[in-house]
């Protein structure tokens, strides 16, 4: 479960304060497949990264899983990041030196998971994706779909319970965007949490809750 | 780490073009200091080498040696030779007179310094490591022959002298028996512009009993600083001087030489330092540049669980494997270079000199190579993994 508390971060561009979150109060349930929409610069993204515990808040506090991740240290943080959480950015992000069974290895190796078991797990969770073949190839030799299939798959990596996706299907066409999304409802199926932001209406209907965001504020 | 390896090795590959500059950087760094020392050893043991051969030699000479040079007090007498024949511990005493004496070859005439004594011990002396270019050594019934070193033969005259040609000696004929290779440089003031005879007929030519130059063989090369002293001791007690003579052991002249081989080694290395330092800017440089063009794939690599520890030994291995391979590099060129620096060098000056790669020297390339390329992979691999997840993230 993601519980925050008056959850408030304000980032300071030199003489000017910006209030990316204002007191934002919400609880996501494990097994939960949540979208969150909202105009750009509407605090959704700062909200995903405070709940990949990619940052942390400037007031209030963040739970996951009754650990209020803001008395982290980055060690831990980094610890949660690739045990509990599974990341799917708009921009794939993928490394591009490494080949798709490297990419998707990738958190294996940062958990000191042996080479053999590894190479053996990206394998199976490429095919989960409709990779299959695709494992030696890098990613700039696939289309954006498959490159943010490669994601998924890296995403799922350590098997975390919660999957986080900022804007999953903003850089891919339409069908290849109903692709990502059925993998994404499979996933929610496997009893894994979802949490998807996004401005496409489309997007959210599909999922089973859609939260409203607007000047840093979630609405009701 | 063997996984740590291949990665750091993946994005050194991708990053071929600069990562060779960055290797060069080094290797040029370690194979100049490699070299240098190298040839600096080399220098040392062929010098050092051809003196301790004669290590058993004690040199007197009735003068002294001061910064100035050589200043001649007089000459020995029967007298001294004989005393030192008394002296314990003393193999040989070979007297030896020199002077000036007139040549004339084909009518051609000009003054040429003699040199007459013992044909073994002459021989031992110069024959065995200069070497006969033409005919034979003197013996000690040649009281007709003469040995003429390199420059006699080939330079003083309009014409080369050859062996069997005729010589006039201060009015006596001589036959050239046998010529003198070109000696190297620690023989060349004594060999080169010599006429060598046998010490009674060059007393006879040079109309002296004189003795100007006395050598002396030790049993023990350990007793030949204290037989020195007994030598010097001696003759200045027959000439009423303290300081008419001078007797030199090889071993102060190798001590000497030592000194001397310190400070040119202190100078190489401070050179080879410099390039060394200006390597490990280079390395810096390039780490840095490879963070700040990795900014973003850092940022992904900690979003999906890296620690900055990860990412600290990631860059740290990268820039050890950059200066592994560097060091290795800089050893193997260092090592060619040195080779052929002394080769070229050797024949530049006349001496025969092997560059001496020492394994010290290698294991201190290696070692420097690594230390430099840590110490300069830290900073840019610290900077790297001190980096905020999400700003890395958006960085483009």
């Amino acid at each position: 479960m993601i519980r925050t508390e008056n959850l408030t971060k304000v980032y300071r561009m030199g003489e000017v304060e910006v209030q990316a979150l204002r007191d934002v109060n919400l609880e996501i349930q494990d097994g939960e497949f949540i979208a969150i929409a909202g105009p750009s610069g509407s605090g959704k993204s700062t909200l995903l990264n405070m709940m990949g515990c990619l940052d942390k808040p400037t007031s209030g506090a963040i739970f996951i899983d009754d650990i209020d991740t803001g008395m982290l240290s980055e060690n831990k943080l980094a610890e949660i990041r690739r045990e509990k959480i599974g990341f799917i950015f708009q921009q794939f992000n993928l490394i591009h030196t490494l080949n798709a069974l490297e990419n998707v290895a990738l958190p294996m190796f940062f958990a000191g998971v042996g080479r053999e078991t590894r190479l053996k797990r990206a394998e199976e969770l490429l095919a989960k994706v409709g990779l299959e073949d695709r494992v030696d190839h890098k990613p700039s030799e696939l289309s954006g779909g498959e490159q943010q299939r490669m994601a998924i798959a890296r995403a799922l990596s350590n098997d975390p319970e919660i999957i986080i996706g900022d804007e999953p299907t903003g850089n891919v066409d339409t069908e290849a965007g109903n692709v990502i999304m059925d993998i994404l409802e499979g996933l929610n199926r496997e009893g894994r949490t979802i949490i998807v932001v996004t401005h496409d209406a489309e997007i959210a209907a599909r999922a089973g809750r859609t939260k409203r965001m607007r000047d840093g504020k979630v609405l009701d | 780490m063997r996984d740590k390896f291949l990665m750091a090795y993946r994005s050194i590959r991708e990053r071929r073009a600069r990562s060779i500059l960055t290797v060069l950087g080094i290797a040029v760094g370690i194979a100049a200091i490699v070299s240098l020392m190298s040839v600096g050893y080399g220098m040392e043991e062929a010098i050092t080498g051809e003196l301790t051969k004669m290590a058993d030699m004690i040199s007197v000479m009735p003068g002294e040696i001061s910064g100035h040079g050589y200043v001649e007090k007089g000459s020995f007498t029967d007298r001294d030779v004989n005393d030192l024949q008394r002296i314990g511990g003393i193999k040989d005493v070979s007297a030896m007179t020199y002077d000036a004496a007139e040549v004339e070859y084909r009518n051609e005439r000009t003054p040429i310094f003699v040199l007459g004594g013992d044909t073994k011990e002459l021989g031992s002396f110069y024959v065995e490591p200069v070497g006969l270019k033409e005919g034979r050594w003197l013996r000690e019934n040649d009281y007709k022959g003469c040995v003429i070193g390199d420059r006699v033969a080939n330079d003083f005259f309009d014409e080369v002298i050859h062996v069997n040609d005729k010589l006039v000696i201060n009015g006596e004929k001589f036959i050239v028996v046998g010529i003198f290779e070109k000696a190297s440089t620690l023989y060349a003031a004594d060999v080169d512009p010599h006429i060598f005879l046998t010490l009674r007929t060059s007393k006879e030519v040079l109309q002296t009993d004189e003795v100007k130059y006395i050598m002396v063989r030790v049993y023990n090369i350990a007793d030949a600083e204290e037989i020195a002293e007994e030598i010097e001791e001696a003759i200045n007690d027959n000439h009423g001087l303290d300081d008419f003579t001078n007797a030199m052991t090889m071993g102060s002249a190798l001590e000497l030489i030592g000194t001397v081989f310190n400070i040119i080694r202190g100078v190489l290395v401070s050179i080879a330092a410099i390039a060394l330092v200006v390597a490990s800017i280079g390395i810096m440089n390039t780490m840095l540049m490879s963070v700040m063009e990795r900014t973003h794939e850092i940022g992904v690599m900690k979003a999906i669980g890296a620690k900055s520890r990860d990412v600290l030994t990631l860059f740290l291995l990268e820039s050890s494997l950059v200066s592994f391979v560097g060091g290795v590099t800089g050893c193997s060129l260092g090592v060619v270079v040195a080779k052929v620096m002394s080769l070229g060098a050797g024949t530049a000056i006349g001496i025969e000199m092997t560059a001496v790669v020492k394994p010290m020297v290698l294991f201190g390339g290696m070692t420097v190579a690594m230390v430099v390329g840590v110490l300069s992979g830290f900073y840019p691999a610290r900077k790297a993994s001190k980096m905020s997840p999400v700003e890395a993230v958006r960085y483009e």
